[in-house]
């Protein structure tokens, strides 16, 4: 880990950017854990009540209430990996400096989470999307 | 576009669910176009006819907007439009019931009335009446096989252990093709079968007859005793008699059908005398043995015979 070379460095730098490497995978493990309710959950009701129309509300609105759920975590997640990204950065919109620093470092772990975090808003709504248009366990 | 023609073409439908899924094709392939002449514009512009350096803030918003944002919103509208037609496609049949079953490499079909309790038997063959929704149950005792009728819809699994369903829709008479699309051993390529769309009244006849067993006078016919001296009835049945098999097709109105073996031969006595000689010229892993011991003229009768059993 060369960020002990920079003057901010040290161990508690290094702590910081542990959190920040593990909080990038947040967006992709609510995306998966939403994806394996889904599934799982229109599995065993389908298994349960296989001609159900009845109970189908049920299973759909509780989808819906897990994407809702599953997209303000990626959203919170996804606006302070944004600060994280645009702090010191303000000039551009796709790029970090790169310059190697630590700081730059911390931008680009930012960035990188807020980039997941977006593809994991589309994949949630394209995972819940066949509860609402088919609702059929057929 | 004679190739599009056909009794076996996605792009001369006969049924409701296969011009869904004409049209399905018709609004991707647009959409492709548009795509590929948008982005190879683009292309054409920025490099010969507009070749000069861009401001940076423009370039991130054209990889944000085209990049991201333009994916994004193209994409879920194909998902919404794709997903909304789902429903249809799944819709529950209106009265009848079929039960396919693939073997290697030919077709159980089954028809389950509404309320009927025991099915008419029949094979390599589909009937359905036109204007109704008929459900299609789907199964497999061997390996994995695949319904497909493009004319009519979809293509959906037949997988062991498990029953898939489709509901077809046809919405014209005629008569159609379909064949196994999932390969299934050595005559996957000749697994094929005939589907007659016919108006509601004349498929109510038409089952009507073919719920029926043997015909006496098929009973008493040279034939049915050469049938039964051969063994034939170990693997085939003819129902209402003695011959119960159920390893081969129900040959009880074989002569009936269209096709001879799945689709590959013309329903005649030549090409039944010479499937019975030798099923593997025609088939390679066919399960029927070859009877090319028995005398020809004894071979002629009973082909003769077996076109006759309508
Ligand atoms: C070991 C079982 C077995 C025996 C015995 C047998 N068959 Fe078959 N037969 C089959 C199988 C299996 C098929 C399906 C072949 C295929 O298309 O893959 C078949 C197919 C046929 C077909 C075509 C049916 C259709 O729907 O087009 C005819 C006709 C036929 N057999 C006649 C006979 C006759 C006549 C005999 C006796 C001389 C006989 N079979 C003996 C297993 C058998
Ligand atoms: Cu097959």
């Amino acid at each position: 880990m060369t960020a002990r070379r920079h003057s901010a460095g040290g161990e508690q730098e290094f702590a910081e950017e542990r959190a920040s490497l593990v909080r990038i995978t947040f967006g992709p493990l609510i995306w998966a854990m939403h994806f394996l309710l889904s599934y799982a959950g229109a599995a065993v009701f389908c298994a349960k009540f296989p001609h159900a129309s009845e109970h189908l509300d049920l299973l759909v609105w509780g989808i819906g209430l897990a994407t809702l759920v599953a997209l303000a975590g990626i959203a919170w997640q996804g606006q302070r990996s944004f600060h994280q990204w645009r702090k010191g950065n303000e000039d551009s919109l796709i790029e970090e400096d790169a310059d190697g620093s630590s700081e730059d470092r911390h931008q680009f772990l930012g960035h990188a989470a807020l980039l997941l975090a977006v593809i994991s808003a589309v994949g949630v709504i394209y995972t819940a999307l066949p509860a609402f248009l088919t609702a059929t366990c057929r | 576009m004679s190739g599009c023609e056909g009794p076996q073409s996605v792009f001369r439908t006969g049924g409701s669910d296969a011009a869904q899924l004409e049209h399905l094709f018709l609004v991707m392939l647009a959409g492709a176009v548009v795509l590929w002449l948008g982005i190879n514009g683009l292309f054409y512009y920025a490099s010969r006819v507009s070749a000069r350096p861009v401001s940076r803030a423009r370039v991130e918003a054209l990889i944000l907007g085209g990049g991201v944002g333009l994916p994004v919103v193209v994409l879920t509208a194909l998902l919404v439009y794709g997903l909304s037609i789902m429903p249809d496609q799944r819709a529950p049949g209106d009265g009848l019931r079929l039960r396919v079953t693939g073997e290697q490499f030919w077709w159980r079909v089954e028809y389950w009335p509404e309320g009927a309790e025991a099915p008419v038997v029949s094979a390599n063959e589909v009937r359905l009446p036109v204007g109704r929704r008929t459900e299609i149950e789907l199964a497999a005792t061997d390996v994995i096989h695949s319904f497909w009728l493009p004319a009519l819809g979809g293509k959906t699994d037949l997988i062991p252990g498990r029953v898939n369903r489709m509901s077809l829709e046809p919405t014209e008479v005629g008569t159609w093709r379909g064949q196994c699309a999932e390969f299934c051993g050595l005559s996957h390529a000749l697994m094929a079968f005939q589907a007659i769309t016919l108006e509601e009244a004349e498929f109510g006849a038409w089952l009507a007859r073919e719920a029926q067993g043997l015909a006496p006078e098929a009973r008493t016919a040279e034939g049915y005793a050469i049938f039964t001296a051969q063994g034939c009835g170990g693997c085939h049945a003819l129902r209402g008699t003695e011959a119960r098999g159920t390893v081969g097709p129900d040959l009880t109105h074989v002569g009936g059908r269209a096709t001879l073996a799945a689709g590959i031969l013309p329903m005649t006595a030549d090409a039944l005398t010479d499937w019975i000689r030798d099923p593997a010229a025609f088939k390679p892993g066919v399960e029927m043995p070859g009877y090319d011991h028995m005398d020809p003229d004894e071979l002629a009768t009973l082909a003769l015979w077996l076109e006759g059993l309508r």
